[in-house]
């Protein structure tokens, strides 16, 4: 199958610190990847540079075989085609709930006022807070945000969805329900790069798990394989920290 | 609120009564309303309000539309464009407002027919031009450090989700960033208004010009600087709660942001 992410020899620099080190990475439809590593190794780098909040410098990189580059032309055959989920939600605070979720569709992809709303609330309806519509974003608590922010980046209807540690800025009784909405869009074929460090949510997910350290993948393998004898010393490491702390 | 409105009146009647002396050198009769001719001073000087408020409100309104235009450069990523804004505002703000209306009164008319223009700046235009243009560099910092203040992320869910640079500042930014510049632009109106007051000396008939008229023909400063100080006092106090309660109109869901 033709992959919607590919990326051959990609490196990004921030001044004179390399973030991404000639990083080879293929991403088939439907599938579902989950990058992990230390902080600092280029995780999150690596999804931000394929929805073009970051420009690599170097090597080519294709998603939904248009070829990305330094040219804001090009980010425009992507547009509303990959969706962000953020560590920090970054909903627009000024607006209610369903305000948040129809601001997309209809001023970037023109859909009426009405459509948009029909979709916003399906959508609300599957991340489960359709009550929560006419809220501010602030009123709400940490799950309810990110759950609404899973809603707004699928009420674009992306081919691909990536997510930048969705559940790290959240208190631990909320991980689970906003976990929970994200396995469902993985059992419903939805294409997506997770960036986490819930290594549950890997083994239960994942049809692939990446291991990042110092802007390099170190690692790539299925998640049984990963978890039962990781292949390098340092995702070793890596795994004994996060399972045994 | 009671407490301010009790200090302002304390201090009016403290001014207008308080300091005077039957034997003294105090002069209220300049402007004492049961005199016929204090009354008619009264009516010359409040006369001036019209000007003052109309030359500060034009000034201020082309001031925030300029600065507004001058501060977007300042967001961009090009540098050539982000010196353009450095440029402009450190120039402008260099200049002192005095020297800056008699260049643009006598001067500029002298570059207008140099070029063969036919363009007349009477003192209210003037007035306008250089109120206008001294502030827009001031609005200008105020637009780019409200915009600026807007978290990172806000700009970046909005690319996210497809919006153009135009909507997500129409949508996201500027709708966030307006409730944090209002209170330093209304600042700046406050000070357009009083910076007003050197339009006198192009001759512009408001509030100070006509203070100054009355002092040279009744010889009394003291009262009628007096008054001139209290006119400006209302003037400014009718915009400070004016936008008081815009503030609270526009924030009243700050509870919910953020």
């Amino acid at each position: 199958m033709d992959p919607v992410i590919e990326m051959r020899e990609v490196s990004k620099y921030f001044g004179s610190f390399k973030a991404l080190n000639n990083v080879n990475l293929k991403v088939s439809k439907g599938e579902k990847v989950v990058v992990c590593g230390p902080s600092g190794s280029g995780k999150s780098t690596l999804v931000r540079c394929v929805c073009r909040l970051e420009k690599h410098d170097e090597g080519t990189l294709e998603v939904l075989g248009s070829k990305l580059t330094k040219d804001e032309k090009s980010t425009l055959s992507i547009k509303s085609k990959v969706s962000m989920v953020f560590q920090q939600f970054n909903l627009f605070p000024h607006l209610s709930v369903i305000d948040n979720l129809i601001l997309g569709p209809t001023k970037a992809l023109g859909l009426s006022r009405k459509d948009a709303l029909d979709r916003a609330y399906t959508f609300l309806e599957r991340v489960k807070i359709p009550e929560q519509a006419e809220k501010k974003p602030g009123l709400l608590s940490g799950g309810q945000q990110q759950r609404v922010a899973i809603a707004r980046a699928l009420c674009l209807e992306p081919e691909i969805m990536l997510f930048d540690e969705p559940t790290s800025a959240l208190d631990p009784e909320m991980i689970a329900e906003v976990l929970d909405v994200i396995l469902d869009l993985a059992k419903e074929g939805m294409t997506m790069v997770v960036v986490t460090h819930e290594m549950g949510f890997a083994r239960k997910a994942a049809d692939r798990v990446i291991f990042m350290d110092k802007g390099e993948i170190l690692e790539e393998n299925t998640p049984a394989n990963f978890f039962k004898k990781p292949q390098t010393e340092r995702s070793k490491l890596f795994l004994n920290q996060v399972l045994n702390h | 609120m009671n407490f301010h409105i009790r200090l302002y009146a304390f201090l009016i009647f403290f001014l207008l009564t308080g300091c005077s002396g039957e034997s003294g050198n105090w002069g209220w009769y300049v402007i004492d309303p049961s005199t016929k001719s204090g009354w008619t001073n009264i009516k010359f000087l409040v006369a001036g309000f019209g000007a003052t408020i109309l030359l500060s409100l034009i000034a201020a309104f082309i001031s925030i539309i300029l600065g507004l235009i001058v501060a977007l450069p300042s967001l961009s990523s090009n540098w050539f464009l982000r010196s353009c804004n450095r440029v402009y505002v450190e120039f402008i703000r260099a200049i002192p407002l005095l020297p800056m209306l008699f260049w643009v009164f006598y001067g500029l008319p002298v570059i207008f027919k140099s070029l063969g223009l036919q363009v007349e700046i009477d003192a209210f235009w003037g007035a306008v031009i250089t109120l206008a243009v001294s502030d827009s560099a001031f609005t200008a910092e105020i637009y780019r450090a409200g915009i600026q203040s807007i978290a990172k992320g806000q700009r970046e869910a909005a690319q996210t989700i497809g919006l153009s640079y135009t909507q997500t500042m129409r949508y996201v930014i500027f709708p966030q960033a307006l409730r944090r510049i209002l209170p330093p632009l209304a600042n700046q109106f406050i000070y357009i208004v009083k910076m007003s007051a050197f339009a006198s000396v192009i001759g512009m008939q408001e509030l100070t010009r006509r203070a100054n008229e009355i002092v040279v023909t009744e010889y009394r400063p003291l009262e009628i600087y007096t008054l001139l100080i209290l006119e400006y006092l209302v003037l400014v106090l009718v915009i400070s709660f004016g936008v008081r309660w815009l503030e609270k109109k526009l924030g009243s869901n700050e509870s919910a942001m953020n």
